[in-house]
């Protein structure tokens, strides 16, 4: 068995090709291959600091190649889409869930670039096939990246050679984000539906 | 229509317990590991210029090791016994899979115990003022 993988591949292969190395990872993690985005920016800051790459160069590219990726994954709930609204189009729970995202999916696309990064690929899907403004989403988009890529690449340079204990870390509290947040949405339903069925009772008149 | 009411209600009770349940095993989970990697980050006391030798990586290239140690790569490339010459761009896994180097472990040890000849042989100058 071969003890090659992924993450050594591209952080071997920034060391030797640079910060487009960086870009590429990142465009394939944006389009669904478990490539840890988080993990590579960090590194790559711990890299400028020690010299390895150059700091605006690999910042550059990094947006470019996480928004390239996420525009991709868009695209494909975008054509997937369309078999979706042929067939669930005219429900309610899906004109529902289509105002909902046209509403707030912009701070969904945000958080989920740099926070809840786990739940991206699903929110680029959905956004794309709610059929959610492209620009609207490349906007919010963009945004989220740069703060991703400069909060965990300023991390990474900040820590410098300590960076893997930092992105355990960092990678452990974005699980535990997503947990909360799941929690949360359950919770809420759960106390909407017991609001619903005590109204229900209440208005259903007394038998005689 | 009262029994497609009825479904879908079912469908949103089994819908919340599902997040609920999964909610409580990811916090659980992750919730552990972020303590556990928390805990190794304040022993580890995070010093961000250190050059420990336990953090060389199969994945670091001799150049990249040479630079972050301050060790000349012609020694290391001379202390693994393999020429310079097309194995810049290589990794310390590479290397130990093109040159048969005795298993990944006895490289990374072998790279190791290198610098820290190199660093015993070559002390850095006292800083002025001491």
């Amino acid at each position: 068995m071969t003890d090659i993988n992924f993450t050594e591949l591209f952080l071997t292969g920034m060391l030797t090709y640079g910060p487009s190395a960086l870009g590429v990872a990142l465009l394939l993690g944006a389009l669904g291959l478990p490539v840890p985005g988080t993990l590579f920016v960090l590194a790559a800051g711990a890299f400028v600091r020690q010299g390895v790459i150059d700091g605006p160069t690999a910042a550059l590219l990094a947006v470019v190649g996480a928004t390239a990726g996420d525009s991709a994954s868009y695209a494909v709930g975008r054509f997937a889409g369309g078999w979706v609204q042929s067939r669930f189009g005219q429900s309610s729970a899906w004109q529902s869930a289509r105002q909902t995202f046209d509403r707030r999916g912009g701070l969904a696309v945000y958080l989920t670039r740099f926070l809840l990064t786990p739940l991206a690929i699903p929110t680029n899907l959905i956004a794309g096939g709610s059929s959610y403004a492209f620009l609207k989403f490349l906007t919010y988009d963009l945004a989220g990246e740069i703060t991703w890529v400069a909060l965990f690449g300023t991390l990474g340079y900040v820590f410098g050679t300590q960076w893997e204990l930092v992105s355990e870390f960092i990678s452990n509290f974005s699980g535990l984000l997503v947990g909360i947040a799941a929690l949360a949405v359950g919770i809420y339903l759960l106390v909407r539906q017991v609001h619903h069925s005590r109204a229900a009772v209440a208005s259903t008149p007394p038998v005689q | 229509m009262a029994q497609s009411t009825v479904s879908g209600s079912r469908r949103g009770k089994y819908l919340t317990i599902g997040l609920i349940v999964l909610g409580v095993l990811l916090v659980v989970f992750f919730g552990l590991r972020a303590v556990h990697s928390f805990v190794r980050m304040r022993q580890s006391g995070l010093h961000p210029g250190t050059t420990n030798v336990e953090l060389i990586r199969g994945w670091m290239t001799v150049p990249y090791i040479s630079r972050a140690y301050g060790v000349p790569e012609e020694y290391l490339f001379e202390q693994l016994g393999i020429p310079p010459e097309g194995n810049r761009k290589k990794s310390l896994g590479q290397l130990n899979r093109e040159y048969d180097l005795g298993g990944r472990e006895a490289v990374l040890r072998a790279v190791q115990q290198a610098i820290l000849k190199f660093q015993a042989d070559h002390p850095p100058p006292p800083e002025r003022g001491q």
